[in-house]
């Protein structure tokens, strides 16, 4: 968390030197952070995934819903990795901020779901459910003022609205259910987000092999 | 319905036609196979994938095994492109075959003549199958640094993740171990393709072997062990720590050696020795011989005290010889006294007797007889008691031959003003006290600047014998001269001797008449026979000798008793001439009826004037 907050200050920082004609920090130097807060939010949720599936009825793997079902799945992003190293840099910035932007509301979903979830691991995944919150407001900022360095395409956010799915059960196994299959999408796209920004990283830091 | 379903339906149908099929088949202990299972996928670097399972038994029959899958988003049920490339019971997925952030699903199916079974279905994202190879060409070296080998360890990802283009990114991890060791040393490299190890304890062979992991993925295998040789830099420096070792203890020898060496001087250092107790011109091995004689000879100051007649006035006198040829018979009565309570004159030898002593007994018979002279005048004249002669002075009381020191005697006594007079003089003022004893009598208050002579004290108890004073006077002023000249000499028998009483305030010696110890005289019957000496109570600042004036004058001797009729001083404790005595108090309290004036006429100082005198 503090790293996702050093993070957004830092941008932010640059962005005043940046107004203020000072000399901005590079575009690596702020990728290589997003990068790494991108990284802070996927393990962030693979820990969830975990917690949660220690303790999870089978039968709800059964009846779960399928993840092309996911609100964000209309987005259209590369499937392997030829495609992915073809898409252009502003590109992929956009993908990475339209996923993330999609996420905004349904972690409050998400949140309020945790504090009422009928799981032994409750207060565990409830608080990483905030974590992972601040984290992905801290990235969000940061890759917004990144945005603006890499040109207009960058600025283009694909709305992905979230179908309000408020209820998320009034059962038990349900609510369970479908906590579950959020949180498997969102695992997801926060992989997805990882995986762009660190691509572009290395694309940033031509300079500097080792760091790819 | 979806991928799993369409599978399913497949499936029913051709278990279906097994089962016709088995149901013709001959009977045999054959059984459909037994559900596989399917183990694991991994993908190596995000681009293909491997399924592997495991089957179960096959009942007998052979069994085909056959996987398919299906993706998330569509119905479609493939079968495994490739079932080879992985080895046995595996399915490989090419890069074609392989789409990311898509769920597969898969189901392996073993079949045999008698059926089928289908392995419980497995959703897989490639993404999160992501197990890489193991980390490629490891090299170990050793380097040095100051002295202190490390081991400089460097690798390369393995060929097919792609790290260039940021596709995987990989985190190392590596370990060291002696070959002779169990436990392994571990180290995070982090991204970096390079590594140093600094932790080597020893020399010899060390394995190291490194691994990697993606970001988000399972760790690889670990590398191709790799060994390396690291001398035995450690050893140098035993050997350096043994040279050290050396060189103090030969250092330590030289420190111990030269200890030794001034070990005597050290210990007077630090442990001083006592010194004993010196006496200048004391020979102790003379002592230890035996020879005491030798010693005291030694100890005793050549030319010290003056023999010589030169020297008079620094010397105490030690008596005076006074001869009275009017009264031969009182002479030698009183000589016949003196003669036998006399101390012998053993102690002529040596010219400072301590006479003057307040022990002595012819102090005591001065007190009794007032001033030597004037004592033994009256004594004759007025009683035996009185006249007891000139007596022996105290300096014979030491018969003993006894040392008595007399240190003040040898200082010059400015008090006494002694020194300017010589011997004449001095006798010539002894004279005068005696002859000013008349005047004395007769003016109480006279005082010359020697002080009135010492028989004062005495005179005045006896102003009823002023003519035979008077007689004695001049008697004695004839023999003054005669007999101060023997002083120091050996008691002439003829002769009687005067004691020096004391010295008075004014520097006057105060002769009285040696008196016979017996105490049989009238006057002083009972005079002490003891010491003649005086307890010495100490030096004064002019380095006089004090001596205690003991006792009041109560004590007084019978002739005191007589003569306190008069003017009631006098004091003379005839009780005792021992150091105990009070003498010195008796003649003290007589003194002060005609002044306190001593007479020196040599320094010779009675003890008992010396503790009246002034101290300084």
């Amino acid at each position: 968390m503090a790293l996702k907050e050093t993070d957004s200050s830092k941008l932010l920082m640059a962005v005043v030197c940046l107004v203020s004609v000072c000399s901005s920090v590079p575009i690596s130097d702020l990728l290589d952070r997003a990068s790494q807060g991108s990284d802070k939010l996927h393990a962030l949720s693979t820990t969830i995934t975990q917690d949660l599936n220690s303790h999870f009825p089978p039968i709800g793997r059964m009846i779960m819903p399928r993840p092309s079902m996911c609100h964000t799945s209309s987005l259209q992003t590369p499937s392997d990795k030829q495609q992915a190293l073809q898409v252009s840099e502003s590109d992929l910035l956009s993908l990475a901020r339209s996923l993330l932007q999609a996420w905004s509301d349904p972690l409050l979903v998400l949140s309020a779901s945790a504090n009422t979830l009928h799981h032994p691991e409750q207060t565990s995944i409830s608080n990483k459910i905030q974590e992972l919150q601040l984290h992905s407001k801290s990235l969000g900022d940061g890759l917004d003022i990144l945005s603006g360095k890499m040109g207009p395409a960058a600025q283009n956010i694909s709305l992905l609205p979230f179908s309000g799915r408020n209820d998320i059960g009034q059962d038990r196994i349900s609510q369970l259910i479908n906590f579950n299959f959020l949180l498997s999408c969102f695992r997801r796209d926060s992989h997805k987000i990882d995986s762009f920004l660190k691509v572009l990283r290395c694309r940033a830091t031509k300079t500097q092999p080792q760091m790819c | 319905m979806g991928c799993g379903a369409m599978m399913k339906s497949v499936m029913e149908v051709l278990l279906l036609l097994m089962l016709i099929f088995t149901a013709h088949a001959k009977e045999k202990s054959y059984s459909p196979p037994e559900k596989p299972t399917q183990t694991r996928c991994r993908s190596p670097e995000k681009e293909t994938f491997t399924c592997w399972w495991e089957p179960g038994s096959d009942g007998g029959l052979p069994t085909t095994y056959a996987l398919y899958y299906c993706k998330e988003n569509s119905e479609t049920v493939y079968e495994c492109p490739d079932y080879h490339t992985a080895g046995e019971n595996s399915c490989f997925f090419n890069k074609n075959d392989t789409s990311i952030w898509v769920n597969y699903n898969i189901s392996v199916v073993a079949t045999n003549a008698l059926g089928r079974a289908f392995s419980d279905p497995v959703d897989i994202d490639v993404v999160y199958i992501v197990e890489p190879n193991p980390p490629e060409k490891l090299t170990v070296a050793v380097m040095e640094d100051k002295g202190w080998p490390f081991l400089l360890v460097s690798w390369e990802p393995p060929h097919k993740a792609d790290t260039r283009s940021g596709w995987i990114t990989l985190i190392y991890e590596l370990r060291v171990r002696l070959e002779e060791e169990d436990d392994w040393e571990m180290h995070h490299a982090g991204q970096q393709k390079m590594f140093n190890i600094f932790s080597l304890r020893s020399g010899g062979k060390y394995l190291v072997e490194v691994r990697c992991k993606p970001d988000h993925g399972f760790w690889s295998e670990w590398s191709s062990t790799s060994y390396v040789n690291v001398p035995d830099y450690f050893h140098r420096e035993k050997s350096m720590w043994i040279l050290v070792a050396l060189f103090s203890a030969f250092i330590f020898l030289i420190l111990t050696w030269l200890l030794h060496m001034n070990s005597h001087s050290l210990k007077h250092c630090i442990l001083p020795p006592v010194p004993g107790p010196k006496i200048k011109g004391f020979d102790k091995q003379l002592l230890k011989n035996g020879n005491s004689d030798e010693i005291f000879s030694a100890l005793v100051v050549p030319n010290f005290p003056p023999a010589s007649t030169s020297k008079y006035e620094e010397m105490l006198v030690e008596y005076l010889e006074v001869y009275v040829p009017e009264e031969p018979e009182l002479m030698l009565e009183s000589k016949d006294l003196l003669d036998g309570c006399l101390k012998s004159e053993n102690s002529r030898s040596d010219s400072d007797s301590g006479r003057g002593s307040c022990d002595s007994h012819t102090l005591l018979m001065d007190k009794c007889g007032g001033t030597k002279e004037e004592e033994r005048q009256t004594n004759r004249e007025s009683s035996l008691m009185e006249t007891q002669g000139w007596k022996e002075e105290a300096i014979n009381h030491d018969t003993s031959g006894r040392v008595k020191t007399w240190p003040s005697v040898y200082s010059p006594l400015p008090q006494y003003g002694s020194n300017p007079l010589d011997k004449q003089s001095s006798l010539e003022t002894a004279k005068q006290h005696s002859l000013s004893t008349s005047s004395f009598l007769t003016q109480p208050g006279t005082e010359d600047a020697l002080g009135p002579s010492y028989t004062d004290f005495c005179l005045s108890n006896k102003q009823n014998h002023l003519h035979p004073q008077m007689l004695a006077h001049r008697e004695l002023q004839t023999r003054s001269d005669v007999n101060i000249s023997n002083i120091g000499r050996k008691r002439s028998p003829a002769s009687e001797y005067v004691e020096v009483q004391r010295v008075n305030k004014e520097d006057m010696v105060l002769l009285q008449p040696v008196v016979s110890r017996c105490g049989h005289i009238e006057g002083c019957p009972n005079l002490p026979k003891g010491e003649d000496y005086s307890k010495v109570k100490g030096v004064d600042c002019d380095n006089r000798l004090l001596l205690q004036r003991e006792g009041t004058g109560e004590d007084v001797c019978p002739c005191v008793d007589q003569e306190t009729n008069g003017e009631g001083g006098n004091c003379y404790t005839s009780s005792t001439v021992s150091t105990t005595q009070k003498p010195t108090a008796c003649m003290y309290t007589a003194m002060p009826l005609q002044g306190e004036t001593a007479l020196t006429l040599n320094g010779y100082v009675d003890s008992a004037t010396m503790g009246n005198m002034p101290s300084c």
